[in-house]
């Protein structure tokens, strides 16, 4: 195969399945990586904040749950979810694949999110707690207004990569065909044969969103700085 | 104002303060002075609970921060079961209450004492107890660090506490029904006249929008005080003040910290300024092995020293 006929085959792909590989593709990728992201830095925060609490049998839970996630492969927990949940319990068997997947994720990115904010916490100088204590300020209102603010600005870049990191990891979701850019290119190269070209395309477009988001998140990193 | 009443303090195994009484009197300036590790600090942050103490009460005019010390009360140490067993045992009622305090007996079994027992520490708790944060509010404390919040502006530091604390005052007025008179901004408008007013008294209005990172040492740290003067405390805990500042620039926040004097504030400073103590102080506590050692006034501590330890640590630093 030529150089000519590869680079022509792509144009070709790109014309005729425009939509396949962006808007259904990169729509849910990025639908899938937002609601993963946003919603496992709020239940990575609150599992951050229980187990930082007092009640003991939820910081165990939360502890098995970070460390269960942690030392698993994505792709197992996503297996887990979409086939061997719904065995042991058939009302889930109700839940759509893409439901159960995007839950999948939202709990893996919390349980990373959940370490990444505890340890931003930590390094909060135990000095600004004691300084907002000794003002008579509660222990919700310190948190909220003296040491979470500075904690975000810590851990900031750590997020973005994990934001980086699960836009990648969608690319697992796509074995229950769930429609992000790997199931496009499932479905494209099902079609036309053209693995190598198919896969250049896809690759090329992770590329395009990653480093566009990284490019983005330093920007805000910057401005953060100067407040 | 503030009493302490018998405190203990331990960290795991190492025991900083081994039975420490005092009485802070309104108006009264009070310096801790002692070598560096001799729990100075830990006496301070016992004060406002920053520490809690292992033993022991502190009480704020008339009210309890702390639980209940079972030790403090002979009447609870009476309704105990373990002191029934020893009388059982035909100890007298003196023996058997100093045989339960020398050994800590009670502090084994409180959750199995008797139904009176736990009903009196219940009774003195809700009689005397008061909230902590509520005390901390009276309670300025001054860090070695500063510790100013470096999320906030000047402004923003010396204004989060009246605001956050007044406007839980409205939420509990509205909740009980009781009439507001204050809003919001009204709550946000009066703090922020105080900090700036504060602000002036020590020259640094101009500092209101800067972020702490920007100061001097000097100014953080009279930012510190002001933001603590900012809740209209009854009393200020000092913790080394200058110890972190520059030379050039201790003259400074000690300046402002007579001025406080002067007004009659009451304080207990912990320092290393024995010049400043002498001067200030109506009281000098020497801190050693976990006790306080020796106290008296400036004269006889600096003067006539009696204690062993205290004639070294002078002649040390004097
Ligand atoms: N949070 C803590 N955990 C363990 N040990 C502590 C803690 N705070 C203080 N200490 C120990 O208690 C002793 C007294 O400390 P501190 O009260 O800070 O002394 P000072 O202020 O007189 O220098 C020291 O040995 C110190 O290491
Ligand atoms: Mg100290």
């Amino acid at each position: 195969m030529s150089f000519s006929t590869f680079f022509s085959n792509i144009g070709m792909l790109l014309s005729r399945y425009w939509h396949v590989f962006v808007l259904e593709g990169v729509k849910y990728t990025l639908l899938l990586a937002a609601i993963a992201v946003v919603g496992g830095t709020i239940l990575g925060a609150l599992f951050a904040l229980g187990k930082r609490g007092k009640i003991r049998p939820l910081k165990w839970l939360i502890g098995a749950v970070v460390e269960v996630v942690r030392g698993t492969p994505m792709l197992l927990q996503l297996y887990a979810g979409v086939f061997m949940l719904p065995r042991i319990f058939p009302i889930l068997n109700e839940v759509d694949d893409i439901v159960s997947v995007t839950v999948v994720l939202v709990i893996n990115s919390a349980a990373y999110t959940s370490e990444i904010i505890r340890s931003g916490i930590q390094a909060v100088d135990i000095g600004q707690t004691e300084a907002a204590r000794s003002l008579g300020l509660s222990e919700r209102t310190t948190m909220l207004h003296v040491v979470l603010p500075q904690a975000v600005k810590n851990i900031l870049p750590a997020l973005g990569n994990e934001f980086i990191t699960v836009v990648k990891e969608t690319s697992l979701a796509s074995t229950f065909f769930v429609g992000e850019i790997m199931t496009s290119y499932l479905k494209v190269k099902g079609n036309t044969y053209l693995t190598l070209e198919c896969l250049t395309i896809v690759g090329a477009i992770y590329f395009i969103l990653t480093f566009t988001l990284s490019k983005l998140l330093q920007r805000a990193e910057r401005r953060m700085k100067h407040a | 104002m503030l009493d302490i009443k018998n405190i203990y303090k331990n960290f795991g195994d190492l025991k900083v303060l081994k039975g420490v009484s005092t009485h802070v009197e309104k108006g009264e300036v009070i310096s801790l002075i002692g070598v560096s590790g001799s729990g100075k600090s830990t006496l301070l942050r016992c004060m406002n609970l920053l520490e809690t103490p292992t033993f022991g009460e502190v009480w704020m005019e008339g009210k309890l921060l702390t639980p209940v010390d079972p030790y403090l009360h002979a009447e609870v140490i009476q309704a105990s079961n373990t002191y029934k067993k020893l009388r059982e045992e035909g100890l007298s009622d003196e023996e058997a209450v100093r045989k339960i305090k020398d050994e800590d007996l009670l502090h084994e079994k409180h959750g199995r004492e008797g139904k009176e027992y736990t009903a009196l520490i219940k009774k003195i708790y809700q009689e005397n107890h008061l909230d902590a944060n509520l005390a901390r509010q009276k309670m300025g404390m001054v860090f070695q660090q500063f510790n100013l919040f470096n999320n906030l502006t000047v402004l923003g530091n010396i204004t989060l506490a009246p605001v956050k604390i007044g406007m839980d005052r409205i939420r509990k007025a509205k909740r009980a029904g009781r009439p507001v008179t204050e809003t919001k901004e009204s709550v946000r408008a009066a703090a922020e006249k105080k900090a700036m007013d504060l602000l002036k008294r020590i020259g640094l209005e101009d500092k209101a929008d800067s972020y702490p990172s920007s100061l001097s040492g000097g100014q953080k740290q009279r930012i510190a005080i002001i933001r603590a003067l900012a809740m209209d405390p009854d009393v200020m805990l000092f913790d080394e003040p200058t110890s972190a500042l520059d030379p050039e620039m201790v003259g400074e926040v000690l300046d402002l910290i007579k001025e406080l004097v002067k007004s009659g504030m009451t304080m207990v400073v912990v320092t290393h300024e024995m010049g400043f103590a002498r001067e200030v102080s109506d009281r000098v506590l020497f801190v050693d092995e976990g006790y306080i050692k020796e106290e008296g006034t400036p004269e006889e501590i600096f003067r006539h020293p009696k204690d062993a330890h205290l004639k070294d640590f002078l002649a040390k630093v004097l």
